[in-house]
């Protein structure tokens, strides 16, 4: 490894024990508890943003129904873990993986057929129908009540019920994906999908099969939302249609643009400003009114999202 | 090499292609003139796949054209240069080549970086094409005649077999003019070469033959001197060249 390289991955390390350890060093705190359930949904909403972003940012694929793999693979774990009857980490987290790139393989096949506003609108228009079937499928999913009491895993005799041992999950999980990712967007192929965000034809007079390509980062996204999808019902022992809705959609969407689309950590930085403005504000405050004037204030006068303002501050 | 027979293309009611037919030889050195309008780069486009016939049939190298895809087509070894550049421009000039070099060993390497043989191949293309040095410059930063490079070198990457060229020297100064022209003489013989070019200096010294284009149509074909000393050539194209 080269210095830089060396310096990095000694940033990485450090900041991410800090954060595993959180629970540890902050116990005195009065609000420590409370603080580790808000990091805990953030880095599960940090997994699902950084996976939009490998669309919106690399792709060039601005999707609008990515939450249909959150929740898709919220309600797979949930339903393979009851009706398996196991608490086993391996098939419910599993069974979310699959459930939720299967369904990006349906969506994503007939999606990337379409580009730009017509590949968001066609994102869209299928990501409600699979709201729709959440929404119905009352044996299945529990319709409008949801899915409740969903069992927390256990894995090698671990059993994630116990809060701390939840956030130690949900610490290594967003790290793994984050280094998966970003391995991802360094390699030949991200570099690949990044050719067909600038210039699809150029890449199909390349050789690239550029819809195969488009198809194959579809399914990586939904299977790593997926993933976050899967914690997610960990989290809350609850699945219900509100996780495959347009406005979870939006959501996460809101996080890669505010965090910086295209930076892989851009999005978790949104994640975090999101969650905060929706759970830590006070509750005078409306938080969605809130969140609305600080996506306006970015789209206006940060481009580049969190990531990039501070990049700039760096070079300056 | 190529073989393409009653190719047509409409657009509406242009006939922009009116029932080509064309034969170049393996390692030939083809050049495509005519005014414009005459229907050259929809030839390219039709023969890239790009655009869809509306009637005709194309072979290259034997390989039936007619059902594949455009990447199929350059899968089997045709590149193209485009009259306006297709660049990635926020990308460096080297991550442009890479892009073409590693599209030979395959779009599915989600966990390597390109080798280094790729990148060194790379930095053989530009250095090849003239752009030795200016690797980390952003395609977008080049200038236009610098540009033109980088766009022969993302066709030149992938060691196609057939070469087409669309107005390679198009909005280059003269001394520019004189530097890609010697670069695509000096490129390997074996490789088949179509170029599309409005220079006559450029296309008497490049091209081995001349296929006239005029209206959709192949009027003349033949050596330079033949077509030099055509009187339909003269009327539809050259006369006028001359005295503009
Ligand atoms: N995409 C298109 N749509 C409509 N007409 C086109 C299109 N491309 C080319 N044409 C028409 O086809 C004819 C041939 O154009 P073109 O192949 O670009 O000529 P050349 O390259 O020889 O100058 C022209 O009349 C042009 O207007
Ligand atoms: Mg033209």
């Amino acid at each position: 490894m080269s210095r830089p390289a060396l310096a990095r991955a000694a940033i990485v390390a450090v900041a991410w024990l800090a954060l595993a350890t959180f629970p540890e060093w902050s116990q005195f705190w009065e609000s420590s508890r409370f603080a580790t359930g808000i990091i805990r949904q953030i880095l599960i909403f940090a997994i699902f943003a950084s996976s939009l972003d490998l669309l919106v940012g690399y792709a060039g694929l601005p999707s609008l129904g990515h939450a249909a793999f959150f929740g898709g693979g919220a309600y797979a774990a949930a339903i393979a873990a009851q009706r398996l009857g196991t608490d086993e980490l391996v098939v419910s987290l599993g069974a979310g993986i699959l459930g939720a790139a299967l369904l990006a393989l349906a969506v994503g096949f007939l999606a990337v057929r379409a580009v730009g506003i017509f590949f968001l609108m066609l994102t869209l228009a299928l990501a409600q129908m699979v709201f729709a079937i959440a929404f119905q499928a009352t044996d299945l999913t529990g319709g409008s009540n949801g899915f409740s009491a969903v069992h927390r895993p256990i894995l090698f005799g671990i059993d994630f019920n116990a809060a701390g041992n939840l956030y130690l999950l949900v610490c290594v999980t967003f790290l793994l994906v984050l280094l998966l990712l970003w391995r991802i967007t360094t390699s030949s192929y991200g570099r690949a999908l990044v050719g067909v965000r600038e210039n699809e034809r150029r890449m199909r007079a390349l050789g690239y099969d550029t819809r195969t390509l488009k198809l194959s980062a579809f399914v990586l996204a939904g299977a790593i939302a997926g993933v976050a999808g899967a914690l997610s019902s960990y989290e809350f022992r609850f699945v219900s249609p509100n996780d495959v809705a347009l406005s979870t959609s939006v959501t996460g969407f809101v996080m890669v643009l505010i965090g910086g689309a295209g930076t892989l950590f851009g999005p978790v930085l949104g994640a975090a400003v999101v969650l905060l403005i929706e759970r830590v504000l006070p509750s005078q405050l409306p938080a969605q009114t809130v969140l609305g004037i600080v996506f306006i204030l970015f789209v206006v006068f940060a481009r580049q999202g969190i990531a990039g303002a501070l990049r700039r501050m760096v070079r300056a | 090499m190529i073989e393409i027979r009653e190719l047509r293309r409409d657009f509406g009611g242009i006939r922009a292609l009116a029932g080509v037919d064309l034969r170049v030889e393996a390692g030939e050195r083809r050049a495509v003139i005519g005014p414009n309008g005459a229907g050259k780069t929809t030839l390219f486009n039709v023969l890239t796949g790009e655009l869809p016939a509306t009637g005709g049939t194309m072979r290259l190298g034997g390989t039936n054209l007619d059902s594949l895809t455009t990447w199929q087509r350059a899968r089997l070894g045709l590149a193209r240069m485009y009259q306006r550049n297709e660049l990635f421009n926020p990308l460096s000039a080297r991550e442009n080549v890479l892009l073409s070099i590693t599209s030979l060993g395959g779009a599915y390497r989600p966990l390597r970086s390109p080798t280094s043989a790729e990148v060194a191949g790379a930095e053989a293309v530009l250095a090849q094409v003239g752009l030795e040095g200016r690797g980390a410059v952003p395609a977008r930063a080049l200038s236009h005649g610098e540009r033109r490079q980088l766009e022969l070198a993302l066709a030149l990457a992938r060691r196609p077999r057939v070469l087409l060229l669309d107005e390679p020297t198009a909005g280059m100064s003269p001394a520019e003019t004189q530097r890609i022209a010697a670069l695509i003489a000096a490129l390997d013989r074996s490789l088949t070469l179509l170029i599309v070019e409005h220079d006559m200096d450029v296309v008497f010294r490049l091209a081995d033959r001349l296929t006239v284009l005029h209206e959709g149509r192949a009027i003349a074909e033949g050596t330079p001197d033949e077509i030099r000393s055509d009187r339909q050539v003269h009327d539809v194209y050259l006369g006028k060249v001359v005295e503009s």
